[in-house]
């Protein structure tokens, strides 16, 4: 088992673990999720029929409606959105969401999380510290 | 970050609690993106209209800023909400929908909104000056008060810009400064753009590939029209997280390309080249459709303007909507009374239509749509085209394209 380190910024605060659930597209929480579920049912998009609640999601950045701070304080309180957020870039929408859902969250590592990290990955996610520890699910 | 003494004292609580709570989101999102200080904003667009959107949680949210005394104290305007005040029986729309938004409207009313429900506050007449600095939601009005107004914004959440509404500041970052407004990208438009539509499939295939940059158009036809803009900058912002675009000869800050890019250098790979083929490629692709048939035709994807109302007008005139299509024009109030004056309500109405004020489909409760029996619904909306096959469960079949052809599609049941 090998374990990565990636070093980054600090958006939300906070210390949560768990399995990474990994887009190569941008997300917007608007309508994207159903926030009863936690489902994403945005159509064409790789994570379509997924389930993003209690993962650590790992995306470039965010796009598509400003509703998206309301819509994931409101998976939060439904107990439906990803428990930590790792982004390339983070956008204002998507940070100020995370803000009032206490969501810890981080963005600019210092290499492309996307890339380093793969869907199934125990993560551990120290945003206080800015550090993404990753311990591959990988068996070879 | 740097706050004035007042600036400390409403952190510090001194104002009371909601400006205080405020100020600390503000002053949180200021340190994320490296603020040095804090600028006053005069005008706040909030995109927390849609109860069923927003949900509960927000409603609690908002409630707590009022009952602990909050008040806006510049002019702020709110987005589109999920009851139609004339029609929503008819729709649909549950009574506890009903009541609920009505009780969540009233909580931004109490905090001091200009009441209103729309997604076009610059219709309405909210608008602001070049170089302004003001906090506006609505990804679709961030895209048209930056670029085609030339105020400054940041994509606002609705929790910043209740924050901004209530202190009259927000953090000095990002699109407010000059140097985050010089194009990241260039996009060389050769397709030929007639209807919004087409201008819906530019602006959705540029936003995919730019995500949270600054594209600036070169060759954009100077006959372009602000319907189209606003029709550009809605679809831009749904495909990416676009907040502002420039279209040399077109948009104030872009007057010419040194303008539009200024000091920056653009990188060998950020070159787009649009021609008809990716106009017609993406039109496809957001017309999710394999049948010719038409159930309901939507326009108004931004709220209609007094112009496309006489566009559509125009084109209905002495017609008839097809008995099993039902066409809906979403548009605001304002547009509603100069509409009806300037006799285009009394032409659109007796084709069988129905103008619906204050809401947005895409926010509606789940299965509304597929309740009322819709399955195959027509758009000139890329913004709209997007949402469709996903929001609320409706699981609807879109067919996207011209302004006419959405017409045609209503007066005959077919998409040709």
């Amino acid at each position: 088992m090998e374990e990565i380190i990636l070093r980054g910024r600090k958006i939300v605060g906070g210390r949560v673990e768990g399995e990474a659930l990994v887009s190569h597209q941008d997300i917007g929480y608007w309508a994207a999720v159903d926030p009863a579920t936690g489902v994403f049912v945005e159509t064409n998009h790789e994570l379509e029929g997924i389930n993003v609640a209690g993962k650590i999601l790992v995306y470039p950045t965010g796009k598509g409606s400003t509703v998206g701070s309301f819509a994931l304080y409101n998976m939060a309180k439904c107990k439906t959105a990803p428990k930590g957020i790792i982004n390339i870039r983070a956008e204002p929408i998507t940070a100020v969401g995370a803000i009032i859902s206490s969501i810890p969250m981080v963005d600019q590592l210092d290499d492309d999380p996307t890339k380093v990290i793969r869907t199934g990955d125990y993560v551990e996610l120290d945003a206080d510290q800015g550090i993404v520890k990753i311990i591959s699910s990988d068996n070879g | 970050m740097h706050l004035t003494r007042e600036e400390s004292e409403m952190l510090e609580g001194k104002l009371g609690y909601p400006v205080q709570k405020s100020m600390e989101l503000l002053v949180r999102f200021g340190e994320i993106y490296g603020a040095e200080r804090l600028t006053s904003v005069s005008s706040v667009h909030l995109v927390g209209g849609s109860i069923v959107s927003d949900g509960k949680a927000a409603a609690l949210y908002v409630e707590e800023l009022v009952n602990k005394g909050g008040k806006f104290v510049v002019n702020t305007t709110l987005d589109p909400g999920d009851v139609e005040p004339v029609y929503w029986r008819e729709l649909g729309i549950s009574e506890e929908t009903f009541r609920d938004q009505m009780a969540y409207s009233k909580l931004y009313e109490r905090l001091g909104t200009i009441m209103c429900h729309t997604c076009t506050p610059y219709d309405i007449g909210h608008i602001p000056r070049m170089g302004e600095h003001i906090a506006w939601g609505e990804s679709s009005a961030v895209a048209f008060a930056n670029s085609v107004l030339g105020a400054r914004t940041n994509r606002e959440g609705a929790p910043t810009a209740i924050a901004s509404a209530i202190t009259g500041r927000t953090a000095l970052c990002g699109y407010h400064l000059d140097q985050n407004r010089y194009g990241t990208f260039k996009v060389l438009v050769s397709a030929n753009l007639e209807d919004v539509a087409d201008y819906g499939s530019l602006g959705y295939f540029v936003g995919e590939l730019v995500q949270d940059q600054v594209p600036v158009f070169i060759g954009m036809p100077p006959q372009v029209t602000v319907d189209q803009l606003k029709a550009l900058g809605a679809a831009i912002g749904t495909a990416g997280a676009v907040a502002l675009y420039q279209a040399v000869g077109i948009t104030p800050e872009a007057q010419t390309e040194e303008q539009a890019f200024g000091p920056k250098k653009l990188s060998e790979s950020n070159i787009i080249e649009v021609g008809d083929r990716e106009i017609r490629t993406t039109m496809e692709k957001l017309s999710t459709s394999s049948t010719d048939e038409v159930d309901l035709v939507i326009l108004g994807c931004p709220h209609s303007s007094i112009s496309e109302m006489k566009e559509i007008a125009e084109l209905l005139s002495g017609r008839k909507v097809a008995p099993s299509v039902e066409l809906w024009i979403f548009t605001s109030v304002p547009v509603i009374a100069y509409a009806e004056r300037a006799g285009y309500k009394d032409v659109i109405e007796k084709a069988g239509v129905k103008i619906l004020r204050d809401t947005c489909p895409w926010g509606w409760e789940n299965h509304i749509l597929s309740r009322l029996g819709h399955k195959a619904v027509a758009t000139n909306s890329a913004k709209s085209a997007f949402y469709m096959p996903f929001s609320g469960h409706n699981n609807l079949m879109c067919h996207f394209g011209s302004t006419k052809r959405c017409i045609d599609a209503a007066l005959s049941g077919k998409w040709r």
